[in-house]
């Protein structure tokens, strides 16, 4: 079984793209969040090998669900997904840990190999 | 120093060692570049001397010496530049400066601070020469060294930077160069950069990167990424700990710490004469790998090499018992081969530690043609020095007491041996006067000689003040035996009493410690009118010796075979006189007889005839008798307590294998002629 994969973005139609590509290769996609709470809650309830996080969110930022999702598992692996001219806001989730980055809009095979890197680590 | 966290004591014995060196070249480099001012080869090397001297004394915050440093680092920069010329008023300034150097490294040695030195005169002088001179260089703040390119990459790497390095060499660490170019596809370049910057950092140790992770610049300029760090980690960990998505190629190069903490450690070695050494400098040089080795290590293992020694005796001895019964043969052989690989280890253990503890004699031999300079110039004589065999080696632990006796006969033939350019000439000689100095291994020994062309030493005269003086037996010596008068204590033929060598303190102060500290011998060979040659024979090394073993009563004396003649019986008939004044023939000569029991309080006991032992001491022969001549074998000297040896007729102390305690007898006693 491919690994369980946590996407979390605010609009749906970035969620549906992601859950594509990654059904594709194997992945399971194991669940999806609109918004930073939800992402924490379904990350401690789900346990993902990796999520998925859009720095833009509504309620809670991918910043802030970060370090919640750290807090509760410090060896989380998470992939940062941003928009161009959020460097330092992706300076930061490095600086946190973060094993990735993605920069929207970004080609199917960059999220992959993103993803195949993070969990080899 | 206001450096917090670091062990203090472990950069500054790091600053020293590495200052030391640094300031012995320089010296050298200087006496070279009096001899030929237009080296640009030379000049360039005493700048880069002055600037690690400079850049590593700041690091540690002795100001005083690095302003020093650095004022000198100035002149030659702009000599360089063809800004200076040295002329001789500077050049002296320079040479003041650079003996400054050497005594505030032993003031940091001991005390660590530089503080309390006077450096006015050098650094206003050197200041008041510079301004003097051409127009003044675009400032200083973005000076490189000729070898380092203007790139970004190749600037010089900032105290805080050579600090981490420091450590981390301490720490056994490797250093890197990890170089990654970021995918053209990835929009962010420095956040890519700063991922495998991060990764790194978690096991890491990162010194440099370019561009700068903290002063963020222009994107597009992350592409090409360098990193600079230290880790204990091996090359494929560290890669694979940079391996994030979007990197196109990543180089990794280990690095040496020895040309960023020490740009000039390139020892120049061979040539024999001083001046030849720069004739054909690149040919000559020779990069010899070193590590550097706590000398406390050194002695530990040395320790346990000496007790394998006495282990290989112990088997060598049950060998031996075993031999004595037949029907025992098969284990008798199998233990003789098994001894025999043993002795061989343990033999070839034994030289290559030996080797560890041999430096060059040139530790020594370099500071002379400074000292040979300095003196020839206050004594208004003109002297050259030839040194030769400056790679013998010798054991580091007789450097500082070998020291002072060969400074002080160098003094010696300059002050009193060459004569005055004047007399020189009347006397048909030419006016520079020759003082050769050199080394060789000769055996189990060091040869040393140091001989002038001086005005040499006249028997006659030594034998009139010794009469004068009430030397006993002074009127029959013969010529050899009036040149060893040299070597009394007190006895000084200068006429004449000169701030150079003193009067009084001469050749005695010599003799004592090659005989005494160095176990070693001293001879003089004079031709009045001619010159003086003095040679120096010392042990290879001091802390294992061959030894014959002898018994007296119930205790065993270790007497070392080079001191030791023959061994043979001498018969009751052929002693004559009394209790403390006893002599025998041997050889046609009369020598004195003494028991070893002596030492015990013992008097000689009643016999028809005696084991002896023939021992010799520079030209001096006695007879010991002994109850038992044992058996010759390698011992190893260790210290003996001052409470045991108060008559000091003791070198030292060992233990047989069987924990019988020896007492190594210290043969001096045959020319004092008391036991």
């Amino acid at each position: 079984m491919g690994a369980r994969i946590l996407i979390a973005d605010d609009l749906s139609f970035m969620r549906m793209i992601q859950k594509e590509i990654l059904g594709e290769r194997g992945y399971v996609v194991a669940g999806e969040a609109s918004d930073g709470i939800q992402a924490v809650e379904k990350y401690k309830s789900l346990r993902p090998d990796l999520v998925v996080l859009d720095i833009t969110m509504p309620n809670m930022n991918g910043l802030e669900a970060m370090r919640k999702i750290f807090e509760f598992d410090p060896k989380a692996r998470i992939i940062m997904c941003s928009a161009l001219g959020q460097q330092n806001l992706i300076v930061d989730a490095i600086k946190a840990g973060v094993k990735d980055f993605i920069v929207k809009p970004f080609k199917p095979e960059r999220i992959l190999s993103a993803i195949e890197k993070a969990l080899r680590s | 120093m206001a450096l917090t966290g670091i062990d203090e004591g472990k950069l500054k014995k790091a600053f020293l060692e590495d200052a030391d060196e640094l300031a012995q070249k320089l010296n050298q480099s200087l006496l070279l570049l009096e001899n030929e001012p237009d080296n640009r080869d030379l000049v360039n090397e005493i700048f880069r001397f002055l600037h690690s001297l400079k850049s590593e004394s700041a690091l540690l915050n002795f100001n005083v010496f690095s302003e020093l440093a650095h004022k000198m680092e100035d002149v030659f920069d702009r000599v360089r530049e063809g800004e200076l010329t040295l002329e001789k008023p500077v050049l002296d300034l320079i040479f003041t400066g650079s003996d400054l150097i050497a005594d505030m490294l032993t003031a940091i040695a001991r005390v660590s601070s530089d503080a309390g030195f006077d450096t006015s005169s050098v650094v206003g002088g050197l200041s008041q020469y510079a301004a003097s001179m051409a127009p003044a260089p675009v400032a200083g703040a973005g000076r490189a060294l000729p070898s380092e390119k203007t790139a970004d990459e190749e600037r010089p790497w900032s105290d805080a930077e050579k600090r981490q390095l420091f450590e981390a060499r301490d720490r056994r660490e490797g250093f890197f160069r990890l170089t990654i170019a970021i995918d053209e596809s990835e929009v962010m370049k420095f956040p890519r950069a700063y991922l495998v910057f991060t990764n790194l950092e978690a096991s890491t140790n990162i010194v440099r990167t370019i561009p700068s992770m903290t002063e963020v610049a222009d994107d597009a300029s992350y592409a090409k990424t360098v990193i600079f760090l230290t880790a204990k980690e091996e090359e494929t960990r560290i890669k694979a700990m940079a391996e994030v998505d979007q990197i196109s190629s990543m180089e990794l190069d280990h690095l040496g710490y020895a040309e960023i903490l020490s740009p000039s450690r390139t020892s120049v070695e061979g040539g024999k004469e001083e001046k030849k050494t720069y004739a054909e400098p690149r040919k000559g040089l020779q990069e010899k790998t070193t590590i550097r080795v706590d000398t406390k290590k050194l002695d530990d293992l040395w320790s346990l090499i000496a007790e394998l020694i006495q282990q290989k005796s112990h088997i060598s001895r049950i060998y031996e018992r075993l031999s004595r019964v037949d029907e025992r043969g098969a284990v008798r052989e199998e233990l003789g081969e098994s001894f025999d690989s043993l002795d061989k280890l343990s033999t070839n253990m034994q030289q290559v530690m030996m080797e560890t503890r041999m430096i060059p004699i040139s530790v020594i031999f370099n500071k002379l043609p400074r000292l040979v300079r300095d003196l020839s110039r206050k004594l208004g004589k003109s002297i050259e020095l030839a040194v030769s065999g400056e790679d013998t080696e010798i054991d580091r632990g007789i450097v500082e007491a070998l020291s002072d006796p060969l400074t002080h006969i160098i003094r010696n033939s300059i002050d009193h041996g060459i004569e005055s350019p004047a007399d020189r000439d009347n006397l048909g000689k030419p006016e520079k006067g020759r003082v050769r100095v050199s080394a060789y291994q000769q055996g189990r020994g060091i040869v040393i000689e140091l001989e002038d062309d001086g005005t040499g030493i006249d028997p006659e005269k030594l034998r009139e003040k010794a009469v004068a003086m009430g030397i006993e037996g002074a009127s029959e010596l013969d010529e050899a035996g009036l040149l060893d008068l040299v070597f009394l204590p007190g006895f000084s033929t200068a006429s004449e009493v000169t701030d150079i060598s003193g009067r009084g303190v001469g050749l005695d102060v010599v003799a004592t410690k090659i005989k005494g500290d160095l176990k070693g011998h001293v001879t003089l060979n004079s031709v009045p009118g001619e010159g003086t040659l003095i040679t120096l024979v010392l042990p290879l090394t001091l802390t294992i010796i061959n030894a014959l073993l002898v018994r007296a009563d119930r205790l065993v004396y270790a007497i070392p075979l080079s001191g030791v003649d023959s061994t043979g019986k001498v018969l009751n008939t052929e002693i004559r006189g009394d209790d403390g004044h006893r002599t025998c023939t041997w050889m046609d000569e009369e020598i004195p007889l003494f028991y070893v029991g002596a030492l015990q309080g013992k008097k000689l006991p009643r016999s028809d005839e005696y084991y002896a032992a023939i021992l010799s001491y520079g030209m001096d022969r006695a007879c010991l008798i002994v109850d038992e001549l044992m058996e010759e074998q390698e011992i190893v000297v260790k210290p003996i307590d001052d409470l045991l040896n108060s008559m000091k007729r003791f070198a030292g102390i060992s233990v047989l294998e069987d924990g019988t305690p020896v007492y190594i007898l210290d043969t001096s006693f045959v020319q004092e002629g008391i036991l």
